[in-house]
């Protein structure tokens, strides 16, 4: 029986020693200190809490730290500072992708697992990565638009 | 100090026990379990029973075929793992590439998805038309039994004390024609309004094999092999003098509660499409 939970969150070892019940997206924001990751529904839907665990994207908010022994956990700070998160976020900024901001770290995250896996998506398929990721301002048509312009400007970035 | 409520074990064999010495429930995704447990933002989620996570079991990973044609799906595998197995029947892919969106189905796993017995749960339906089975194991040893006869009803099953579903087996499939639909608000992040596979084996101009199952019609999944007898024996030819009679059967087996008429009139519309388009004599395989 496992008395601690080992992970690393944006490649740093961390080892938790509390209730193993206590969601993911919390371990993250309130005993962490990584306020990127915003919560939106609490129940797996909005995508606002997405980061990603063991290459999959995940909503953190539906987690227990339990389940994450021995993962490997990314949120918008592991990815903002390296050249595939700059690609993304200046598309986000040259696009217009952005309006109040809440949904944006999980709607990078959508997109950085979408590209990682789909170099080259069609229109629908990034409105397919994006469909567990609710926006209230924008419409999502120029987030869609900075995906695809990400996926473009990054072109060989994202084949690696 | 307070009672712990929470275990992590590392082997099935550690898992059984603690699920039987406490009586425990057991957590594998956490997409339904974490919702219902909630307690709000930075307090953590609270049961009834103490909990058992079984996220990370080896034993209960991956899927396979058998040497006796079956697929062994096992019970964490996740609906994105089941989407894009080529192992799995197309009609169960369906379904699993369907639920929630990209995120959940990352996250959601099959066993859970029996074991919590929504009745708009999108798995156990296409399961229950395969005919598809459950392994379900406990310190007493193991149990296997069809899927529609594990879910007993809305959030019933026949889960007993300690026992973890740790499999889901498919028996081999010798349909030639297959139909899914899912009716939601939405297309992704959508509950089920109504669902509902349909699969028919033709062999020389004759129905030797029809099926069906109803899912969100009903406080199960719905199938009636009295019905579905209606058109089994029957060649393509005779399927529009007996399509009344299934359909006025079909209707009369499911059970919906929320907007029947809805209900009822899709779902005999879709069944309806099917059979005609067998008649037509349309080409084997999923038809759109």
């Amino acid at each position: 029986m496992l008395s601690e939970i080992k992970f690393t969150l944006n490649g740093k070892r961390i080892i938790y020693q509390g209730d193993p019940l206590r969601r993911l997206l919390d371990v993250i924001r309130e005993d962490l200190g990584f306020t990127g990751t915003k919560e939106g529904c609490s129940e797996g839907e909005c995508g606002a809490c997405s980061v990603i665990k063991d290459g999959r994207l995940v909503t953190s908010c539906i987690i227990p730290i339990g389940a994450c022994n021995g993962s490997d956990i990314l949120t918008i700070e592991g990815i903002r500072d390296t050249e595939k998160g700059e690609c993304i976020i200046s598309a986000f900024a040259e696009g217009g992708a952005v309006q109040c901001g809440f949904c944006i770290p999980g709607m990078v995250m959508a997109a950085y697992y979408l590209l990682e896996n789909n170099p080259n998506p069609s229109e629908e398929e990034i409105r397919m990565g994006i469909s567990g990721n609710i926006c209230r301002c924008t419409g999502y048509d120029l987030i869609v638009d900075s995906i695809a312009l990400a996926a473009k400007k990054g072109e060989e970035l994202w084949k690696k | 100090m307070e009672e712990m409520m929470c275990y992590i074990p590392e082997n099935l064999e550690e898992a059984l026990a603690i699920m039987d010495e406490k009586d425990a429930i057991a957590l594998a995704g956490g997409s339904d379990l974490m919702v219902s447990g909630a307690n709000g933002t930075g307090v953590n989620p609270s049961f009834s029973r103490p909990v058992v996570i079984i996220s990370n079991l080896p034993e209960l990973k991956g899927i396979k075929k058998r040497e006796d044609g079956w697929t062994e799906i096992g019970a964490l595998s996740t609906s994105r793992e089941i989407a894009e197995s080529g192992l799995v029947h197309p009609l169960v892919r369906n379904a699993a590439s369907l639920m929630g969106a990209v995120a959940l189905r990352n996250s959601a796993t099959i066993g859970g998805n029996i074991a919590n017995a929504s009745p708009k749960g999108d798995t156990p339906q296409p399961l229950i038309l395969l005919d598809a089975e459950v392994t379900l194991k406990s310190v007493r040893g193991e149990r296997r039994m069809k899927v529609d006869d594990f879910i007993l009803g809305a959030k019933k099953t026949k889960l007993e004390k300690g026992e973890i579903i740790t499999s889901v087996l498919i028996p081999p499939s010798s349909l030639t024609h297959c139909y899914y639909r899912k009716i939601g608000m939405r297309r992704a992040n959508a509950i089920s309004k109504l669902t509902i596979s349909i699969g028919a084996e033709v062999r020389d101009g004759k129905v030797v094999d029809f099926r069906a199952s109803s899912g969100a019609a009903g406080p199960k999944v719905i199938r009636s092999h009295e019905a579905e007898s209606i058109l089994i024996g029957k060649t393509l030819s005779e399927l529009t003098e007996y399509k009344e009679e299934f359909l006025d059967a079909w209707n009369n087996a499911i059970s919906p509660r929320a907007m029947p008429e809805y209900r009822r009139g899709t779902t005999r519309r879709m069944l309806s499409f099917f059979i005609d388009a067998l008649s037509a004599g349309v080409q084997e395989g999923i038809i759109e």
